[in-house]
Formats: C-alpha cells, sequence, structure tokens
C-alpha cells in the first residue's frame, strides 16, 4: 500500500515540475538576449585579437616585414569596416559595452586610427604606433607607443 | 531505497521520452512554455537517476543479494569503498551511472544557459534527452536492468572481481564516462546549430570549455587505466592495444583533432563542415567505445549471441544518428561553405589541417584493428587475432610525425609562413634534436625509432620553451613588465594558446616515455632465499635483489592464501629497501592474481614479479625446503614519465578551461564577414 501511494506521489510530483510552465503559461525566451554579443561586435572582436596575433607572430619574429605588413593592413580594413558597424547597430540599439578592458582597447585602436600618422609618401592613414606605412610601406616616423626597434628579433 | 530507485528509472523513461518532443515542439513552433517544460524535465529526470542510482548503493551497501546485480558483483567480505564503486563495477549499473553523469551536464548545461544562448536551447534539450531516452530505453527493455530480482535471495554474493579492487580501477571507470557524457553536449549544441541554422561559429565559442573539459576527462580517463594495468596486470606494461582500451582511444583520438580544427574555423572561418563531422563523429565514438565495453561483443561474438537485444538496440541507435546528423550536414552545406582559402602551404592552417589528418588516420588504423577480429570471428567462427605488432608497425610512425608536428605547429605562422622565418625558428630546435639523437648514438643505443622520437621530443620541447621565452621577452617589451609579471599576463590572457603548449609538454614527456619502453630489461631467475639476481639499468645503476623467503596468510578476510615473497634491494651497492611481490588466492575467484612490487624513481621503476612458486604447497605450509620461486625482474625506464607528464596535461588543461572574463578565447567569435569587407579577405 505504502509502495502504491510512494509511486503516486513521486510520478505526480514529477508530472506537476515538469508542466507547470505549460499550466501556469510560463515562457522562455527563444531569442538574443541584450547583453549577448551581436556579430558585429563579434566580428570587431575577432578582427582586433587577429591584429594582436598578428604584432605577437611578428615581435616573435614568425612573420616577415612584409607578409606583416600585408596582414596589417588587411586586418586593419576589416577592424575599421566591423567597428562602424558596430557603431552602426549601437545607434539603432544603445545596447551597453559588456567588457570594458576591451573596450578600452578598442577605443584604443580606433583612436590610433583616427588620429593616426598620414604617411608622408602616399597619405594612406595609419593605426598609431605603425612602424611602416600599411599602404605603401615607408618607414613613419618613430612613435612612442612603438617601442623598441628591432624589428623581428 | 532500492524500489524506490527501480521506480525512479521508470518514470524517468516517459518524462525523459515526452521532454525530448516538447523540446523539439518547442524548437519549431516557438512556444516557449513548451521549452521551458522541457528544460524541467532534463531537471527531473536527473533527479530521479539519482534516486535510481541511491537504490543501487543502498542495494549493495546493504547486502541485499536478491538483486542478480549485487549477488554478481559484491559480497559481504567487499570493503565499503568498493560496495559504492559497485554503481559502475558493471554493466547494468554502469549504464545507469552513465545516464547519471549525462543527466547532471545536461542539467548544468541546460541551467547555465537558461539566462543566454536561448535560441539554441530548444534543441540542445531536445537533442540531450534524445540520447538520454535512448540509455533509458537499453536499461529497462535490453535484459540489463540493474534492479532485477533472483528467484530467491543468495545468503552471500559472487564477489568482485579481484583484479577490479584497486584504486585506480574504481577511478578509472568514471572519468571515461565524464568525458564521453560531457561530449553529448558540444554535439547537442552542433545539432542545434545546424537545426537553428545558427552556423557561425557560434555553436563552437560556446562550447569550447564543454570540449576541452570532456577532454580533460578522457585524457586522464586512458591514462588511470594505463596505470591500473600498470599496477594491477602484473607484465610490466601500460598498454596492450585490447578492445577495451582501444575503444576509449578512439574518441579522444578524434576530439583532439576537434579541438585543434576548431581554432582554423574560429580564426579564419575554414573547415566547417569538417568540424560538424568531426563533433559528430567524436560523439558517435563514445557511444560506440560505450557500447563496445558494454555489451558483451568483446569478450566474443558468441556473448554477443547471448544478449542480442542490447546490441541491436545500440546498433540502431548509432545508425539512427549517424543518419540524421549526416544527412543535417549535408542539408546544410550551402551555408558551411568556408569563407577562406588556405593561402599558403607553409601556414599554420595547413599544419593543423595535417594534424587533423594523421589524427583521423590513426582513428581509421584502430578502428579496423580492433574490428576486424570481430568481424572476422562472425563471418568464419575462428578468432583472428590483431596483436600489438599490428597496431604498432602502423601507428609508431604516425605518433611521430604527429610529435613532430607539435614542434612544428606553434611556430609557424598563420595564413602565411616564410621559409626564411621557419629556418630561422626552427634551426635552434632542429640543432638540440640532433644533438640528442647524436649523444645517444654516441654512447653506442641501435635502437632507431626510440632516438628519432626522442630527438623529436627535444626539437618540439625546444620549440616550446623559445616561444614561451619569447613570448615573455616580447612582452616584457611592449608593455615595459618586469619577466614574472610579463610571463604570467602572457599566459593569463591567452590562457587557451599558452595553456595547449603547457599540455604539449606533458605529450611530449608521455612521447618519451614510450620510446624509452625500448630499453626495457627482463631477466627471469629462479632463486633458493638467499640468492640474488642483479640487473643493470639503462641509466647505469646496478640493482642486486635478493630473496628472503615467502611469508604465507592463510583464510585471511577474504582470500583463502596469500603468498608474500620479500626481496631485499640493493641499488649501487647501498641498501635501498625491500620490495615484494604476491601471489594471492581470493575465496570469489577461481584462479591466484599476481600483486606485483614496484619500486618507483623519476627515471626507472624496478618492477618484480613473482612468476611462480614452484613448491606451492610447501610454501604456504612454511617449509624451509619449499622457498623456491622464479622471479621476473624488470626495469621500465621512465615508466614515471607517463603520469607526470599526465599532471602537466592537467595542469595545461585546467590553464585552458578556467573562466576569465575577458581572456582572449572568450572573444574569439567568428561570424561571417561584414559586407563590404569580403575582398579584404580573400
Amino acid at each position: 500500500m505504502g509502495l502504491v501511494l510512494g509511486s503516486i506521489l513521486l510520478a505526480s510530483g514529477v508530472v506537476v515540475f515538469v508542466l507547470y510552465p505549460i499550466l501556469k503559461g510560463q515562457w522562455a525566451a527563444q531569442d538574443r538576449q541584450d547583453d549577448e554579443l551581436t556579430e558585429a561586435e563579434a566580428r570587431k572582436r575577432v578582427t582586433l585579437l587577429a591584429l594582436r596575433d598578428v604584432e605577437m607572430d611578428y615581435e616573435t619574429g614568425k612573420l616577415d616585414e612584409e607578409d606583416y605588413r600585408e596582414l596589417k593592413r588587411q586586418l586593419s580594413r576589416e577592424a575599421l569596416a566591423a567597428l562602424e558597424a558596430v557603431e552602426a547597430e549601437r545607434g539603432e540599439a544603445g545596447a551597453v559595452a559588456p567588457d570594458p578592458e576591451l573596450e578600452a582597447q578598442i577605443a584604443a585602436v580606433r583612436e590610433g586610427l583616427r588620429e593616426g600618422r598620414t604617411c608622408e609618401r602616399c597619405g594612406h592613414l595609419n593605426e598609431r604606433g605603425s612602424r611602416f606605412c600599411a599602404s605603401c610601406g615607408a618607414q613613419l616616423p618613430v612613435t612612442a607607443a612603438a617601442g623598441g626597434d628591432e624589428a623581428g628579433a | 531505497m532500492t524500489i524506490l530507485g527501480e521506480l525512479a528509472l521508470w518514470i524517468a523513461l516517459p518524462v525523459s521520452l515526452f521532454g525530448a518532443v516538447l523540446a523539439y515542439a518547442g524548437g519549431r513552433s516557438g512556444r516557449g512554455d513548451l521549452v521551458l517544460s522541457a528544460e524541467r524535465a532534463v531537471y527531473a529526470v536527473f533527479g530521479l537517476l539519482v534516486l535510481a542510482s541511491a537504490g543501487i548503493i543502498a542495494a549493495f551497501v546493504g547486502d541485499h543479494f536478491e538483486y542478480w546485480y549485487v549477488w554478481n558483483y559484491s559480497n559481504r567480505d567487499l570493503d565499503t569503498f568498493f560496495k559504492v564503486s559497485g554503481l559502475w563495477a558493471g554493466q547494468r549499473g554502469s549504464l545507469v551511472f552513465w545516464a547519471l553523469l549525462l543527466g547532471f551536464f545536461s542539467t548544468v548545461a541546460v541551467f547555465t544557459n537558461r539566462r543566454k544562448n536561448r535560441e539554441f536551447m530548444p534543441y540542445v534539450t531536445g537533442v540531450l534527452l534524445t540520447v538520454m531516452t535512448f540509455f533509458l530505453v537499453v536499461l529497462l527493455f535490453a535484459k540489463v536492468n540493474p534492479f532485477e530480482r533472483l528467484p530467491f535471495a543468495q545468503a552471500d554474493g559472487r564477489g568482485l572481481n579481484p583484479q577490479l579492487q584497486n584504486y585506480w580501477m574504481t577511478i578509472h571507470p568514471p572519468t571515461l564516462y565524464l568525458g564521453f557524457t560531457a561530449f553529448t553536449v558540444p554535439f547537442a549544441f552542433a545539432i542545434s546549430a545546424l537545426l537553428t541554422g545558427r552556423l557561425d561559429s557560434r555553436w563552437i565559442v560556446l562550447t569550447r570549455r564543454w570540449t576541452l573539459l570532456s577532454w580533460f576527462f578522457l585524457t586522464n580517463g586512458i591514462i588511470f587505466g594505463m596505470r591500473w594495468a600498470y599496477e594491477e596486470l602484473g607484465w610490466g606494461g601500460y598498454w596492450f592495444w585490447d578492445p577495451v582500451e582501444n575503444a576509449s582511444l578512439l574518441p579522444w583520438l578524434t576530439a583532439t583533432a576537434f579541438l585543434h580544427s576548431v581554432m582554423i574555423q574560429e580564426s579564419r572561418g575554414m573547415l566547417k563542415i569538417w568540424n560538424m563531422g568531426l563533433v559528430t563523429l567524436t560523439w558517435i565514438l563514445t557511444i560506440f567505445a560505450t557500447f563496445l565495453t558494454r555489451s558483451g561483443l568483446i569478450e566474443s561474438v558468441h556473448s554477443f549471441a547471448e544478449n542480442t537485444t542490447i546490441s541491436f538496440i545500440f546498433l540502431g541507435f548509432l545508425a539512427v544518428a549517424t543518419t540524421i546528423s549526416a544527412s543535417l550536414i549535408l542539408w546544410r552545406r550551402e551555408a558551411l561553405r568556408s569563407e577562406n582559402e588556405i593561402q599558403s602551404f607553409l601556414s599554420r592552417e595547413s599544419a593543423f589541417l595535417l594534424n587533423n589528418l594523421i589524427f583521423l588516420g590513426i582513428t581509421f588504423a584502430v578502428l579496423w584493428g580492433t574490428l576486424f577480429p570481430l568481424i572476422g570471428e562472425g563471418l568464419t567462427g575462428k578468432k583472428v587475432a590483431v596483436g600489438p605488432e599490428f597496431f604498432n608497425r602502423v601507428n609508431l610512425p604516425i605518433g611521430m610525425v604527429l610529435l613532430g608536428l607539435v614542434g612544428v605547429g606553434p611556430v609557424i605562422a598563420w595564413r602565411r609562413a616564410t621559409a626564411r622565418n621557419l629556418r630561422r625558428n626552427f634551426l635552434l630546435p632542429l640543432l638540440v634534436g640532433a644533438a640528442v639523437v647524436g649523444v645517444f648514438a654516441a654512447l653506442g643505443s641501435r635502437q632507431w625509432m626510440a632516438l628519432v622520437t626522442f630527438g623529436l621530443s627535444a626539437f618540439t620541447l625546444t620549440v616550446i620553451v623559445v616561444e614561451f621565452w619569447k613570448g615573455t621577452r616580447a612582452r616584457a617589451r611592449i608593455e615595459g613588465e618586469g619577466a614574472l609579471k610579463a610571463f604570467l599576463h602572457l599566459v593569463g590572457r591567452n590562457r587557451r594558446r599558452w595553456g595547449g603548449y603547457i599540455v604539449h609538454v606533458g605529450v611530449v614527456m608521455i612521447f618519451t616515455a614510450f620510446a624509452a619502453a625500448a630499453f626495457k630489461l627482463e631477466v627471469i631467475q629462479t632463486l633458493e632465499p638467499g640468492e640474488s639476481v642483479t640487473v643493470e639499468s639503462p641509466f647505469g645503476h646496478t640493482y642486486t635483489l635478493t630473496y628472503e623467503g615467502v611469508s604465507t596468510h592463510l583464510r585471511t578476510r577474504n582470500m583463502a592464501w596469500q603468498a608474500q615473497a620479500v626481496m631485499r634491494v640493493q641499488k649501487d651497492g647501498e641498501p635501498a629497501g625491500t620490495i615484494s611481490t604476491e601471489k594471492r588466492m581470493y575465496l570469489t575467484f577461481p584462479a591466484p592474481v599476481t600483486e606485483v612490487g614496484i619500486r618507483s624513481t623519476a627515471l626507472e621503476d624496478l618492477y618484480v614479479i613473482l612468476a611462480n612458486a614452484e613448491d606451492l604447497g610447501a610454501a604456504l605450509g612454511n617449509d624451509p625446503e619449499g622457498q623456491r620461486a622464479t622471479f621476473e625482474v624488470q626495469i621500465n625506464p621512465l615508466v614515471g614519465w607517463i603520469w607526470y607528464g599526465g599532471l602537466i596535461i592537467t595542469l595545461g588543461a585546467l590553464i585552458a578551461i578556467w573562466p576569465s572574463k575577458g581572456s582572449l578565447p572568450e572573444m574569439r567569435a567568428r561570424t561571417r564577414p561584414a559586407p563590404g569587407t569580403q575582398e579584404a579577405v580573400a
């Protein structure tokens, strides 16, 4: 008798627990939540991180100067496009930045891109701290942020 | 308690099945209440499985020998520790345990995603509950119910196989199962990505830590199994390419390939179909491994015939799961097209691709060698043995290429590397590698396979060390930090990369240990008490073992008798303690088992096996004339490095898994390129 009663209690407890949302009309969200990365933001992060990787590969001697410049030019363009896409998105949604540290870095890069040095030879706008012009390869005046001068140590 | 457990198992099946249906329906119709209900079903099934497992443990601890399962895997004399672990000691309980762990990981996955990644969750819940339903069907309908009762209660159980009464054997299966079941989560996300059409790399980023966690458990599970074999099986080896071992290795191989290839997708938007294929294949292999080890198929095709139900359920499920996954990938093949192409053969992408091909090559070689005898037996009725020779001949050269790639991978740049860079980066490591081979050759060693492996290990290790050094230096220079701070920041800011390199160090150690097995020494000698045997180890130490005699115990707690042979050890003439090795006759096991004596140092193990007591009756009667015994004395060089390497892998894996806000891998959500940037990438 106790066994039958126990079974019924256990089974009905489980059934009520599982069906509760349907009975009460509780809904789970099924779309992207506000604090999650949008595609444009994800893309922005990836390009910025790829830029960081390229810097690292160059610093540790895995990339030749010529390839470094080429990759950096590509990635800088991608990064700028991504930044603008995020800007546009944010203008619509007014979302809050999820990660202050990364945002600071992004701000620095953007500032670099905006306030970067114009190449004296071809007029290309380079990210701040660039050693060489990303477009024509001419050497740029050394800036403080660039640090040492051991190219490809 | 046990009745309640049995009841819980029966309630779990309809709840799980119903939950799966709700989840798919909710996903298709967009009805959030159905989805929420399905997620509650996940929690409920997990709770019910906790009850079921507690019921089994209660039956073991309470000596309820009216249950077939308890009767077969326990007896009154068994330690409580082994009674609790009886939950996974045999096929029936371990299937419940499998479901329990799957329920646990499903619960964690659903709970941690209750407010995020919602677009994936309906189908993730659906897939998790589908797999769960499958295991519950097996448990309840494949004649493997652990709650099956005998016609009458037995007075005592038949006891646990003494070889399973070992610490490592107790933690080995749970660790492997944790790895197997955790991998269901990435698989569920992959299927959800296919079903919802969200085929950017988000599912990979979301499941990255799950994949690492699963890999971490699989790796440790395999190493624990090796440790058990080494200590308990008493032949001085740790890997015999037997089907049970192979079964656990197969998903590890593909999971390792997957861990590497996802990085190409994240950073370059390539290999999307490949990754979908790998995650599916790995998951299928985890189920296949469970099937191989837990269906009785391995012992013989004939035992397979004894319970065909479980085999057919498993094979049917595998066939259906493979077909559905493959169809989904095929259906989405357009959306899974690669965003980029490999720009140069000399690039990290192509090194990773080669790594993947090698892992798959080994997977198929091992799969073939494992299945061939079974298929052969099925067709001809005769057991065809595929011994370790086959596996070693095929896999050693491939493994050596892999070891070399571990060294090449980190140094070669993404997208493109140039010959000049490679020369500059590889010069020092190659010199170190060559020097190591040269030194060994000069010392007169002609074990070329082992020498080349040592050389490759040295090469790879040098690459990693230089990589750490250069990275630290570059960071110190750019950020103006001190060396230690720069080093810690370097690792902290890209945990996956540097954690991965630390894992590689452990892998190099383990490969070195494998190669060192070529220098193993073995002496078999029959001794009277007082006589000695002398062995000179490859590291130049001389061990002298003097046989002291046998001491015996009759009728101990769970043994009929126990004969312990003691030897006094001298290392290079200095006393170095004693070592003992035993024969034991358990009351519940038909044949005597051997306990080996092991004396470990960082470089070599002294491993002594009591091969034979010439006159066992006299020895057991403590007759001084009957103490003659035959010993097998082995020197196993560098075996300890496998266990140390395992610890280093654990450390590296934990660094890579550990959550950290804003760490690099978190951010690598590669998505489709925004319009207008396509030409910049191409």
